[in-house]
């Protein structure tokens, strides 16, 4: 079976009963999407399927077949230099410095780049309905929330300014 | 536009590199480490954790004639590595699980390095570079145990490389500045030689004899500053690794059988259709022991449950059972505070005024539950993992698998939260049984029901509290009898548990902080059939809820201001002085004594707690028709001393209040027919967004030049906060957590 991720087109298993979140991460090693509760509550594993916020955890692999869909990993558009520009999204969480564990910051950020694609200038109100339903253990709300309401307010098409950016950790060879 | 280099990140790429040379260190006189053994050039420079301790281990082997300070074998717990290419990098065993702890680590050792943030590489150092750190990641110790010497360090190797560079160009050494990673001779900057050639040959380094001075304060240039976390940008792109994304070419998926109650045994096991199911390459059953290899997880846990199992139940408690234990004077009490004489002056006092307040179980719930990958080979066991503690994953894989320590190599990775729950082992145990059976790599992941039904909980407390007033609105005795199930001593061997007697996690913060002459609090230890262990700060939020809800009940019944009845308590020292100021910050940042919109009202508490304050107010309002309590804003104001990032503590603050909210409004797992009662979000639902507050911070700061804890103290007056803002608001009074809708309509 063939799947069209992050713009490149992938064979997998042929196995209807695989659920699309452990396609990407075990089978893929795309494991940015994260897996939290396996029953569609706390958001971790949302991706997009057609533009659409979708949990993958309880997605059979079976029913996005055919469909477009973008994991964090193609969030941020690569130049031809290899020089990549991170999402306006992306860009806010760490100008906020929003995320503590990181562990749910993939979900919340698919979660919010679908959202402000379908409502580019939001209400405050709008945007804690749209952020509801995403889990934050370290409980980042209150930067997540300024994330957005900054993405929101540059625009989807703006260029941000550059922000800080440091060095990974690394775990010494 | 921000421009990040599109690259592998190395974690992935360290499971297929050789095992890392053996480094060996010689302790140096003054406690230091320089180490050898790399292979290549450079210098590494490490501290211990307690130099004055490897110092007195050299005083004594001194004395004794027994050996050299040059070969005494310790390993060092950070450390420095100078490398030909200039790049310095910092090793560290501290974990980092999103309190920012290798940010604030790198801006310490960069200070006294006298380089650029950026200039520092940092890297979590596995258990086969360095030490295990037994002390782990935990407890909001890291910055305020580490500060100290790792300056000590970063100066003595800044000393060290800029006499050698004196020595290359010719100068003096306070002819000498930094510029990125080079020494210039400051009047001629032309004139520079780079760290890399100062350490480019072998050579025998030496540690100068004297103390390398430590920058002033006054001078700081990174500590102190708000800067950008180094492990934000990967947690945007989805390139930071958790133990949960680990891969190694040919690894499998493992899983694990499960008791069906807390009491259960498992009596006798067989594969049944479990060995000849799709994907399944092996069924590991030993003794209390039964799991599954297989190709992927679903078909691991399909094959789980397969397996033909038969459990001896044991006893099926109930939540009323366990909560009958849990209960202030069932056995021993232990006295953990006196001055003057509370219960002589309470006992049937006619003017008592007493209360008494409960907190339920509750889990950490991190959101990447545990995961561990494990390799178990003939002469080397390797082992990547979510984990606080990784000295206790390396020993009991040691342990379980019948090895010598020497061969288990534990790696952390980043942690998808901790709050507690990862200083546990039981993942990497589980997954190196199942890889020694499978001869491959195995990954063992939790689900979230075992995640929520398979670790260790907070424990239930039950607080009872008295007073009685003097004429002037003064407490003039005090008690707090608090019961807990056990949180320490769940980890401690039974003697030593039975020589302390009182469990110092349970009753952090149960001791009256106030200056009343007769305080008097006991403790009441015990052990349930269900695991209890580290959640988020102990028992610091049942402790502060019931003490700082009775302290309100008090200031009420004397008819004084909370606040001001607050302020009247504290003791004339320096701890009363910054308790003080952080309620007075709080109070006016807040409001307090101002006019709200009807319906609203505010409440206020503090604590103390590993020598950080706190105060924090919250205001609340109460729907009429649904009975559910609404938190609008808290506004918190902190003293935890020298702060070295103020962005990083102010996140602590938010995260923390976060949880306080989450714990008192909804959390709480119950027992019921010999389960634990929850499985997954639906049943334990967390605080999401819509009833986060908005959140205010203060920080102050103590004056003394000292890092305190920032990463649990802040959760410690939340719930007692909005409790006493609901009295100030219904006259109800909440005395059990969470404060349910149920429950606000039978008070």
């Amino acid at each position: 079976m063939q799947l069209t991720i992050n713009g490149e087109t992938r064979e997998v298993a042929d196995n209807s009963s695989a659920l699309l979140l452990w396609v990407l991460r075990d089978e893929l090693g795309l494991t940015g999407t994260k897996f939290g509760c396996g029953a569609g509550i706390c958001g971790a594993c949302t991706v997009h399927v057609d533009g659409v916020a979708t949990r993958s955890c309880l997605l059979p692999v079976s029913a996005v077949a055919g469909k477009t869909i973008r994991t964090i990993e193609g969030l941020a558009t690569a130049g031809a230099d290899g020089v990549r520009t991170l999402h306006p999204v992306q860009q806010a969480f760490i100008d906020v410095q929003t995320p503590q564990c990181g562990w749910c910051m993939s979900g919340q950020i698919m979660t919010a780049a679908a959202f402000l694609e379908s409502v580019p200038a939001p209400s405050q109100t709008e945007i804690v309905n749209a952020m509801d339903n995403n889990y934050c253990r370290c409980g980042c709300y209150v930067r997540i929330l300024a994330a957005v309401t900054k993405a929101a307010a540059e625009g989807l098409n703006a260029k941000t300014p550059s922000g800080q950016v440091a060095k990974k950790m690394q775990v010494a060879a | 536009m921000s421009d990040l280099p599109i690259t592998q990140s190395p974690i992935t790429q360290s499971p297929i590199t050789p095992p890392p040379p053996k480094r060996r260190w010689r302790i140096t006189r003054r406690g230091f480490l320089i180490g050898s053994g790399i292979g290549v050039a450079g210098l590494a420079l490490g501290i211990t954790v307690g130099t004055p301790y490897a110092r007195l281990k050299i005083a004594e082997m001194l004395a004794s004639g027994q050996g050299q300070p040059g070969s005494f074998p310790v390993d060092p717990f950070a450390w420095f590595e100078v490398l030909p290419d200039s790049r310095v990098r910092l090793f560290l065993t501290k974990v980092e699980m999103g309190q920012g702890v290798h940010t604030a680590l790198a801006q310490i050792a960069a200070e006294d390095l006298g380089v650029a943030l950026s200039d520092l590489e940092i890297v979590q150092a596995s258990t086969s570079q360095g030490p295990a750190d037994g002390n782990g990641t935990s407890g909001s110790s890291s910055v305020a145990t580490v500060y100290q010497p790792l300056r000590q360090a970063a100066a003595t190797l800044h000393q060290m490389l800029r006499a050698e560079a004196a020595r290359v160009l010719g100068v003096p050494a306070d002819a000498l500045s930094v510029a990125e990673r080079a020494f210039v001779v400051t009047a001629a900057p032309e004139q520079r030689v780079e760290f890399g050639a100062l350490v480019a040959e072998q050579k025998n380094w030496e540690v100068p004899e004297e103390g390398a001075p430590l920058k002033p304060d006054s001078e700081f240039t990174l500590i102190g500053q708000p800067l950008a976390r180094v492990d934000i940008p990967a947690k945007v792109t989805g390139e930071a690794v958790y133990g949960y994304d680990i891969k190694l070419p040919g690894m499998l998926y493992g899983a694990v059988a499960r008791p069906p109650t807390l009491a259960a045994r498992l009596t006798a096991a067989q594969p049944g259709a479990a060995a000849t199911m799709p994907g399944v390459h092996q069924v590991v059953i030993e003794n209390d022991f039964a799991g599954v290899v297989a190709t992927s997880r679903a078909e691991a846990h399909a094959a789980v449950d397969a397996l033909e199992l038969t459990w001896d139940e044991g006893k099926l408690w109930q939540q009323a059972e366990l909560e009958e234990i849990i209960t202030v004077g069932n056995g021993n009490g232990i006295t953990i505070q006196r001055a003057g004489d509370a219960p002589a002056l309470l006992e049937a006092n006619p003017a008592l005024i007493q209360a008494e307040y409960r907190s339920p179980f509750a889990v950490q719930a991190s959101l990447e539950p545990q995961a561990a990958l494990v390799d178990v080979q003939l002469d080397r066991v390797r082992i990547w993992v979510s984990t606080q503690m990784q000295a206790r994953v390396r020993s009991l894989v040691a342990e379980t698998l019948g090895v010598d320590e020497a061969i288990v190599e534990v790696t952390p990775t980043y942690l998808g939260g901790g709050f507690g729950r990862k200083t546990g082992f039981e993942v990497a145990v589980e997954a190196a049984r199942l890889s020694k059976a499978a001869g491959v790599p195995v990954h063992v992941g939790w689900t979230r029901t075992e995640e929520m039904r398979y670790g260790y909980f907070r424990p239930p407390t039950h607080h009872q509290l008295a007073a009685v007033l003097d004429a002037n609105g003064q407490i003039s005795a005090i008690e707090h009898r608090q019961a807990s199930g056990d949180v320490a001593f769940g980890f401690f061997p039974t003697w030593l548990a039975t020589v302390m007697g009182a469990d110092f996690g349970s009753y952090r913060g149960a001791q009256i902080h106030y200056a009343i002459p007769n305080r008097h609090t006991i403790a009441w230890r015990h052990e349930l059939p269900v695991r209890t262990g580290w959640w988020r700060g102990l028992g610091l939020l049942a402790n502060t809820f019931a003490v700082e809800s009775f302290i309100d009940e008090l200031a009420h019944a004397a008819g004084i201001d909370p606040l001001q009845f607050r302020l009247n308590h504290l003791p004339d020292d320096t701890a009363g002085q910054r308790m003080r100021a952080v309620l007075q910050a709080a109070a006016e940042k807040a409001g307090w004594g101002t006019p709200l919109p009807e319906g609203r009202a505010r409440g206020i508490a503090c604590c103390t707690d590993v020598g950080t304050v706190v105060a924090e107010v919250a205001e609340v309002s109460l729907d009429a028709a649904t009975n559910r309590i609404r938190v609008h804003q808290v506004t918190a104001a902190m003293d935890c001393g020298l702060t070295i990032n103020p962005d990083g503590a102010r996140a602590q603050i938010e995260g923390n209040i976060m949880w306080g909210v989450g714990s008192t409004l909804i959390e709480e797992m119950r027992i019921k027919d010999g389960q634990v009662d929850i499985n997954n979000f639906d049943t334990y639902p967390l605080l999401t967004m819509r009833d986060a507050p908005h959140v205010e911070t203060i920080l102050l700061e103590a004056g003394d030049g000292r890092p305190r804890g920032v990463g649990e103290p802040p959760i410690g007056p939340v719930a007692a906060a909005i409790g006493n803002a609901l009295f100030a608001l219904t006259g109800k009074r909440l005395r059990q957590l969470p404060m349910t809708p149920e429950r606000v309509a039978a008070a």
